[in-house]
């Protein structure tokens, strides 16, 4: 099955210039963990997730967390936070994104989001974005698919 | 891509309750909820016609969630920006054997200045890629009464055509700013420029001066069943007769919808306009709002009277 009929055909996406107080703000309202960044012409330039935010707030001490035994400093946690809050997303979004076709695979797309630990990525047709993919979805989506498919 | 901006959203709760009169306790013999407001409304059956389109504006809350996810399923495009508050929600009353419909609207979320900035960023991204902009209904409150001009302006400086279909300080707003298409809801306008909507000469007087403004089709409904239409061809006047008709609820979005197909497929005025209206019927023939599909629609066609004016 194609992606495309799965996927989520939700626009909604940040700026560069967005600044990360404002991308809380939106990631929040929208209940997302993660959105795509655009330029001006919804063309997809980098993706911020919560995760990419907390390990900016937490510079050095994000592999701690890992840690169940680490208790993290909370007041300055929310310093930090509060102190990057000003900066604009292109600081710390990851650049080098995986981004998906409306005509890949269901499969291909959920294997490729798990090798890579996302959970949810863009789809763009010649660069511009026409929406996401939820790693959750897809799941759902093999679970209910009949036969095992294939890689082809 | 077809873009549809509705800023006021709704859930639209439509109850069949046989004889409701007001002051009566009534059990509802049907309930039907979806998603509502104008642009919305286009987008779905614009899906129904197979025409694709993505669907802009302001969403809140727990209604809101609803409204995208039914969105979602029907796998239309969103660029709808979350606000603080709650989507409002429409209640319509539909009385079968009277054929009485009563209906409540409530005002909607309040929309900051740094949610309009946002929306604006949001609409001229995607203006790059559009090839009709639908502008539809109310304002929510905190969007200024001029804002459908600015929409259409923006939407000119990149040669893009607009409709718009809306009523009263907003829709004469916009008006000033030369949409393409307007579609005036007269039900919640009773003059324009001084002239009384009330009669048919008067009804087409306001539509060719709307049209000297500058407007190149505008539609204004007519009685129960008909619409007005006047294009630089002419005025013509199409109805059809109240058989079989349960709900007229969103008929003016299924005119509008079947109007931009017959757009898309370059039809001639009168076929164009025939199948508007055919959709207006297939959408009042029952209570789901919407149409069946397009063959469902083009069996309606026989059934619309349309002549000649002027």
């Amino acid at each position: 099955m194609r992606i495309s009929e799965v996927m989520d055909r939700d626009l909604t996406a940040l700026s560069a210039e967005t600044t990360l107080s404002e991308a809380i703000e939106i990631l929040t309202r929208h209940r997302v963990s993660g959105l795509p960044v655009v330029d001006g012409a919804g063309r997809v330039v980098g993706f911020i997730s919560e995760k990419d935010i907390v390990k900016a707030a937490l510079p050095g001490y994000f592999d701690y967390l890992q840690d169940p035994s680490f208790i993290p400093d909370y007041g300055q946690f929310q310093k930090r936070l509060k102190k990057i809050g000003k900066d604009p997303v292109s600081k710390i979004m990851a650049k080098e994104i995986i981004s998906f076709s409306e005509e890949d695979s269901d499969f291909y797309v959920a294997i490729t989001l798990i090798r890579n630990h996302l959970k949810r990525a863009p789809v763009v047709r010649n660069g511009i974005l026409v929406g996401v993919v939820n790693r959750a979805d897809l799941l759902e989506r093999i679970m209910l698919e009949e036969e095992s498919p294939s890689f082809a | 891509m077809i873009v549809t901006v509705t800023l006021n959203p709704a859930i639209d709760e439509e109850y069949v309750v046989p004889e409701f009169r007001p002051g009566g306790w009534f059990r509802v013999s049907r309930v039907q909820r979806s998603p509502g407001g104008k642009g919305i409304n286009v987008s779905l059956i614009l899906k129904q016609l197979g025409v694709e389109t993505a669907a802009m504006g302001f969403l809140a809350g727990f209604s809101g969630e609803y409204v995208r996810d039914v969105l979602r399923k029907a796998q239309i495009t969103t660029n709808f920006l979350h606000v603080r508050g709650e989507t409002r929600t429409n209640v319509y009353i539909v009385d079968e054997i009277g054929k009485v419909e009563t209906g409540l609207a409530e005002l909607g979320p309040y929309i900051s200045e740094d949610e309009i900035a946002r929306f604006l960023s949001n609409y001229e991204r995607i203006l790059k890629r559009t090839e009709l902009v639908v502008l539809g209904g109310s304002l929510p409150p905190g969007v200024p009464q001029d804002f459908y001009c600015e929409l259409i302006r923006l939407a000119k400086q990149r040669e893009i055509p607009t409709l718009i279909d809306a009523a009263g300080a907003p829709l004469l707003a916009a008006l000033d700013e030369g949409p393409t298409y307007a579609k005036v809801d007269q039900r919640f306008m009773a003059t324009y420029e001084g002239v009384a909507l009330n009669s048919l000469d008067n009804l087409i007087e306001a539509v060719q001066r709307v049209h000297s403004h500058g407007v190149e089709w505008v539609i204004a409904s007519y009685r129960t069943y008909g619409n007005v239409f006047c294009t630089h061809e002419g005025v013509f006047l199409a109805e059809f007769d109240r058989k079989g008709i349960v709900s007229m609820f969103g008929s003016g979005e299924a005119l509008i919808a079947g109007l931009i197909l017959g757009g898309q497929e370059r039809m001639e005025t009168k076929d164009r306009i025939m199948f508007g209206m055919a959709a207006a019927l297939e959408n009042a023939l029952h209570v789901e709002k919407g149409i069946r599909d397009r063959a469902a629609v083009e069996r309606q066609i026989p059934r619309i009277r349309f002549e000649r004016l002027l």
